[in-house]
């Protein structure tokens, strides 16, 4: 089991992280909270060690997909995010931020995860396939085809 | 930076984990931390695994040891008109006391007997000054013994001065005799004299001997056997009971 000093860390390096992965899965504000504590929970026992700090991270970034991924199969009724469900978020973006959101949030699924490692976290392709566990092939395919989508949802400046 | 990232960073960038959910979470982890630690934790769960161990086998030595300490396996019935029953352990120690008549029943609320060697009970039943009250020129002692070492017990017992001034009688039945005596609400003791009685006498019943002390049965066998031409105790045996060896000195 973790130390409470190990704890603290990973809260301080990875909450925001864990955040916008939950942020980009989950309908509201309940299931982010719980899919994040379960998450750490899961930080919490796990028995093994990190190589590095990249290591670390990665293991979160998964470790919290995964755990979104199952919370949704779990609530298999509340597939999508309706725009009320992110109303919360919205008070703290301006519109533009909002158009971008909505645009990646309305991808499948496992387009949002990519998106959202291979912009925001700057992970490369085979970063990414080692963390969803895919072929690099198979993560190419789906930053190409949310691409795609994205800039025929908001035009020409995503080309 | 592509632009592309640029706005999608841009777009991210003010969606954080809120102080809220760190503190709320980090209360949660503390709480399980505590939880897994006070179930999962090695050291004190190791300690605490050894500390039952330790629990169970002085339980086990515990129950076990008083499972054998407080079998009896050999019964003194004393008689005189108190009658009390001694159940001794494999040690010879008394683990129980039972007056089977009110005389009985009030020696014993008097004198307590039990957790001391069988000879020490006796020596400290004749030393009562309460049960000394009984012992009298009419009234007779009178000692029976249910053991598989019942020869070796009595010879422990008339080994006792005492016992011997007082010409007590000893004798040894078995626990059918043990067992009928019980049913009849009387030491076996009592009951030995009483089917000796009956060798003799056909209409005596056990109701009679109830309400008899054992010098009255004594005298009424001694003037049965007189009667009936004989003049010796040791001769007798009954269908359950066995005289083992009577009259150290007192008819």
């Amino acid at each position: 089991m973790k130390s409470t000093e190990d704890v603290n860390r990973v809260m301080d390096a990875y909450a925001d992280m864990v955040r916008r992965i939950c942020f980009v899965h989950l309908k509201d504000r309940h299931d982010t909270e719980d899919v994040f504590q379960n998450v750490y929970m899961k930080y919490l026992l796990y028995e093994g060690s990190f190589e590095s700090s990249e290591h670390e991270k990665a293991w979160f970034a998964r470790v919290t997909i995964n755990a979104c991924t199952d919370w949704m199969r779990a609530l298999s009724r509340r597939k999508w995010v309706s725009l009320d469900a992110l109303s919360e978020e919205r008070a703290v973006l301006d519109d533009s931020s909002n158009e971008v959101l909505e645009a990646v949030m309305k991808l499948p699924e496992k387009y949002r995860d990519v998106i959202y490692l291979f912009y925001y976290e700057e992970y490369t392709a085979v970063e990414i396939a080692k963390i969803l566990g895919k072929k690099e092939n198979t993560v190419y395919t789906w930053l190409s085809r949310a691409k795609d989508i994205l800039r025929e949802k908001l035009g020409g400046e995503w080309s | 930076m592509s632009r592309v990232q640029n706005r999608i960073q841009k777009s991210m960038e003010n969606i954080r984990a809120t102080e809220e959910m760190k503190q709320n979470t980090l209360r949660y982890l503390e709480m399980q931390q505590t939880k897994q630690s006070s179930i999962f934790q090695r050291k004190p769960y190791t300690a605490l695994r050894y500390v039952m161990a330790v629990i169970c086998v002085f339980l086990l030595a515990g129950t076990g040891g008083y499972a054998v300490y407080s079998r009896p396996v050999s019964y003194i019935s004393i008689d005189v008109n108190p009658s009390i029953e001694l159940a001794v352990n494999r040690f010879d120690r008394v683990v129980s006391a039972i007056g089977y008549n009110e005389d009985g029943q009030d020696i014993l609320e008097h004198v307590s007997l039990k957790n001391i060697s069988y000879q020490q009970a006796i020596e400290r039943l004749l030393q009562d000054a309460y049960y000394s009250r009984y012992l009298n020129q009419d009234s007779q002692l009178v000692v029976t013994v249910v053991s598989e070492h019942s020869d070796a017990m009595l010879e422990q017992i008339n080994a006792n001065d005492s016992f011997q001034a007082l010409g007590a009688l000893t004798y040894s039945s078995d626990t059918a005799c043990m067992d009928e005596a019980h049913q009849h609400e009387m030491s076996f003791g009592k009951y030995r004299a009483f089917l000796e009685l009956s060798q003799y006498d056909a209409n005596i019943t056990v109701e009679d001997c109830h309400n008899m002390t054992m010098g009255e049965i004594q005298n009424r066998i001694r003037s049965c056997q007189g009667h009936n031409g004989s003049d010796t105790t040791e001769s007798h045996s009954s269908q359950h009971a066995e005289e083992h060896s009577s009259s150290h000195g007192h008819h």
